[in-house]
């Protein structure tokens, strides 16, 4: 069947030389073409530049929505983040595309660093992987009760809690 | 070089005149995954949805799959669905699934406005979509005050 509305969204993240990373989002769909570009520092993971361009909207005012995007600057990376973004960004005086755009370019930071993490859980014995997803846990303990995996009842999780 | 990177595609196609059927699909350095999901677009309802787990990262992950099921009967246009949605398929199943769920939902409002307006311009094959989709809003007042666009037209 043929389709009504396509979506696509894109987000990369790439590490500059001196650790900033280049955050690059784009959504086009029917009636958008959006995109922005953040920059975030570690070790801090704050928000130091971010910029944007509405090439295509069926509303005229939505030109002027990347201005929103300076109201992130300073913003971190972590806890309380969606809050803080909709507050700046999103609601009926802003732009919730975009607001959106900015948590997705966070969430790609934090995958950004997720990547090896989960690279070294691929190698070794099943009983060593799961040790490692076990390692990860303890690590990063907010991570347990976010899905099936890292519920109460999963055996990844037996004996954490 | 880039260090990660994702892609989410959502596509609707209208098999009934006031049903929508979604096909959303993540994928990424991590994560690959996808859902077929059915919507009537009166009240926003779920009326059935499928879900494929492509490539993940633990054994337990395609037990996901089940949880995706307490979505159906949900309506993606009542207060607090995002929320209910990220509770019952992400935190019970998989946040990437119900991460594909909300971006469909999120496209649901524009589906409806696609479907009617490529309607609209098979009646009248001479009209410019620009005035195509400025008439079409003025005729929906329920998209108005939304953002920052819709609230000064309104």
């Amino acid at each position: 069947m043929i389709l009504s509305f396509l979506r696509n969204k894109v987000v990369d993240v790439k590490q500059e030389r001196d650790g900033c990373l280049k955050v690059f989002w784009r959504l086009t769909d029917t009636f958008l073409d959006a995109s922005l570009e953040i920059e975030v520092k570690p070790p801090d993971l704050e928000i130091t530049a971010a910029s944007g361009r509405v090439l295509r909207s069926p509303h005229k005012q939505c030109g002027s929505a990347p201005q929103l995007l300076s109201r992130v600057l300073g913003v971190r990376v972590g806890p309380g983040l969606r809050k803080i973004t909709e507050g700046l960004m999103g609601g009926p005086a802003g732009c919730p595309e975009l607001a959106e755009g900015v948590l997705e370019c966070c969430n790609a930071v934090i995958l950004h660093f997720t990547v090896p993490q989960l690279q070294a859980t691929e190698k070794g014995t099943q009983e060593e992987k799961k040790e490692r997803f076990r390692a990860m846990l303890r690590f990063n303990p907010r991570l347990l009760r976010s899905c099936v995996a890292f519920a109460e009842d999963s055996p990844l999780v037996d004996g954490l809690l | 070089m880039i260090s990660f990177s994702r892609t989410m595609l959502v596509g609707a196609e209208f098999p009934g005149e006031d049903l929508v059927r979604f096909h959303g699909m993540l994928e990424d350095r991590i994560y690959a995954m996808e859902i077929i999901m059915e919507v009537r677009l009166s009240d926003g309802v779920v009326q059935a949805i499928q879900g494929r787990m492509k490539r993940f990262t633990t054994p337990v992950c395609p037990k996901a799959v089940e949880p995706l099921q307490a979505a159906v009967g949900m309506s993606l246009k009542e207060p607090g669905w995002i929320s209910k949605l990220n509770r019952e398929v992400g935190r019970r199943g998989c946040q990437h699934f119900a991460e594909i769920l909300v971006e469909c939902g999120r496209c649901l409002e524009a589906a409806g406005m696609a479907h009617e307006l490529l309607a609209k311009a098979k009646e009248t094959p001479d009209a410019d979509c620009g005035s195509l989709i400025q008439a079409f809003l003025s005729a929906h007042p329920e998209m108005a005050g939304k953002c920052m666009a819709r609230t000064q037209e309104a």
